[in-house]
């Protein structure tokens, strides 16, 4: 991978990851990489260790073993600042909204924005967080209650905020419309789309094969922490996704499928 | 998804729509905060003539000053869901510390400096065993409870350390625009006492303190690693540089009390400041700050200090004993951490 030429570098990969808490083994040697815009699934039954292998990418969880290389670098993620310096922003599956900050504090949450004497700038942080969250849903009104009031969906619609705001490369999306209604996962849909269409790698965590068939342009599948196969969307159909998380194989007598969806 | 699709809509409605200008969550526990103030003001201004009088309220204002003092640490503390046990024995350590450097024939400032540093290096201690130890706040400062006020008591023997000198005392015992008159009888004749050192001192802190939770980058850290503190370590911040940051600042502000208090009685004394912990923790606690963290104002906290204040004063007054205002401040702290709780409940 290091003879290529940078602009075939992959934009993020992630080599025989190890994650262990004591006896349980989440995440068992799984390679993964991604290129810039293109969107990958990562799918697996509840505790297949997708969220752990992200969390590692995000630099929130320290890997047993293996090793993550951006952009063809060895890349040293301890910490979530870590992982934010090399563009990596991550839409959490828990959201890590703090409840008793309003919608743009928590946007701004560790990177806030400033004035010349080094106070908090809140009226601009609170402008760019209307704008920001405007974007993703109109409705969007109450930006000053703390978000322990606010619904699920609006809370993930600021954790979504969060991660486009600061210009990713990488974006780690962790179930992201779990809580959405159809019109805001269309919108997410459609923000995923032009993300990539921007250049932008994303890694997609989602149990729903709508969007999978519709947003990847590669999965990998995880079963029980392992990597049991990464196919390109065109040469699998939900029956083979579905084999795979359940059993961990193929179905019998598989062969690429090609383009025929 | 088809179980959101229905709700949505309802959900994203802007909320609180009409009713803004109504006075909502920690404002409005200020506002019953401040208003039971005015009404004990006001009960013990009928139950004894002398409470209130101009003397009387600046001798509330100096008493206040101390727990004051203490409870702006505290609260930024109990913020970040913490507690600190030790701000009384580390009060008490300070003004030894400042003491013993007096005898040892430096100048008072600078001593006084020494001990406010000795004061902030106990609660970066504190810091330190709470984020890199990973002990509970509880525990790392009851020791620290423990070990600052063994330190006092070692390093003096358990006396008292007296003639400090008159420059000692001027920050306790001083004032600005103080008026003395002459009488014809040749008796000084005071006009106006003056507004005490420590109430200013007291009052600067607790703008500074809530300049720095409500404006500056590091109240915003400390409210969000007492709100959630994953989120805030996910979201970058450094959750135990801003831990450190609050207990060392619970600290300093002990040692800053401990130089007002000993100023304020010309001597050291090692046993000084038994229990102001708590004295502290219910000012912040009737001010509104909860123990779970991510809620508490200065504000808040310097009403409840009155409150503790105004309380004592008016009762001593009145002629209650020690004992009987214990139980009614005991009461005043779980009542109004009741009355909270029941309104955030509806
Ligand atoms: N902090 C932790 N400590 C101990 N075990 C953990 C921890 N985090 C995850 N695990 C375990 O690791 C395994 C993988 O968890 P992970 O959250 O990665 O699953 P997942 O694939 O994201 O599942 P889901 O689809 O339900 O989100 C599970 O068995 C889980 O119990
Ligand atoms: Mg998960």
């Amino acid at each position: 991978m290091l003879d290529v030429t940078a602009q075939d570098a992959p934009l993020v990969q992630m080599s025989e990851i190890y994650k262990h808490f004591g006896g349980i083994h989440a995440v068992e040697g799984v390679s993964v990489d991604l290129y810039p815009g293109e969107v990958v699934g990562v799918l697996g039954h509840n505790g297949a260790g997708k969220s752990c292998l992200m969390r590692i990418l995000s630099g929130a969880m320290l890997p047993s073993g293996g090793k993550i290389y951006v952009n063809g670098e060895a890349a040293d993620l301890r910490s979530p600042q870590d992982a934010k310096h090399y563009g990596i922003e991550t839409i959490y599956q828990t959201l890590a909204l703090a409840n008793h900050l309003d919608a743009a504090q928590n946007l701004f949450l560790g990177r806030e924005l400033k004035t010349r004497f080094g106070n908090l700038d809140e009226a601009r942080m609170h402008a760019e967080a209307q704008e920001a969250l405007r974007q993703l849903n109109p409705n969007f009104k109450n930006l000053k209650d703390p978000v322990a009031k606010l619904s699920g969906g609006q809370r993930q619609v600021i954790a979504i905020a969060r991660a486009i705001y600061f210009q990713a490369k990488v974006l780690i999306m962790d179930e992201p419309t779990a809580a959405l209604g159809p019109s805001e996962t269309a919108m997410v849909a459609d923000l995923t789309l032009r993300l990539k269409n921007e250049g932008i790698g994303i890694f997609l965590i989602s149990h729903d094969m709508h969007d999978v068939f519709d947003l990847c342009d590669r999965v990998m599948v995880m079963n029980k922490g392992r990597n049991v196969g990464s196919f390109r969307i065109e040469d699998v159909n939900k029956d083979d996704i579905l084999s795979l998380i359940i059993k961990g194989t193929l179905p019998d007598g598989w062969t690429p499928r090609g383009a025929s969806k | 998804m088809s179980d959101n699709q229905s709700s949505t809509d309802m959900r994203l409605r802007p909320s609180g729509s009409g009713l803004r200008f109504l006075p909502s969550g920690s404002s409005l526990h200020r506002l019953s905060a401040l208003l039971t103030l005015l009404l004990l003001i006001f009960a013990f201004s009928f139950t004894s003539p002398a409470f209130f009088t101009m003397n009387n309220g600046l001798t509330v204002l100096l008493q206040t000053s101390v727990i004051g003092l203490l409870a702006i640490g505290m609260t930024m503390v109990i913020i970040t869901g913490g507690i600190d046990l030790s701000v009384g024995s580390v009060l008490a350590l300070s003004g030894v510390v400042a003491g013993l450097t007096i005898k040892a024939g430096v100048p008072v400032l600078p001593a006084m400096g020494l001990g406010i540093v000795a004061g902030a290096f106990c609660g970066f201690l504190n810091g330190l065993v709470i984020t890199k130890m990973r002990i509970t706040p509880f525990v790392a400062t009851l020791g620290m409870m423990m070990i600052a006020r063994g330190v006092a008591l070692q390093l003096t023997g358990a006396a008292p350390i007296s003639r400090l000198g008159d420059m000692f005392g001027k920050l306790g015992n001083g004032s600005f625009f103080r008026v003395v008159e002459m009488q014809a009888n040749g008796f000084p004749k005071v006009i106006f006492p003056g507004i005490p050192y420590p109430a200013v001192l007291l009052i600067v802190m607790a703008l500074f303190g809530a300049f720095l939770l409500q404006r500056r980058q590091i109240g915003r850290h400390i409210f969000s690693v007492g709100s959630n503190e994953e989120a805030a370590r996910l979201s970058g911040v450094n959750v135990d540089r801003t831990k450190i940051w609050a207990y060392t600042a619970s600290g300093a502000l002990a040692g800053l009390a401990g130089m007002v208090l000993m100023s304020r009685l010309v001597t050291v004394q090692p046993n000084e400041g038994v229990m102001y912990e708590l004295d502290a923790i219910a000012a912040s606690v009737i001010g509104g700050a909860s123990l779970m963290g991510g809620v508490g104002s200065i504000s808040g906290s310097m009403i409840g200090a009155f409150i503790i204040g105004v309380l004592r004063n008016g009762l001593n007054m009145a002629g209650t004993s020690a004992f009987i205002q214990q139980i009614i401040i005991g009461v005043v702290v779980i009542g109004a951490v009741y009355i909270d709780q029941v309104r955030n409940r509806n």
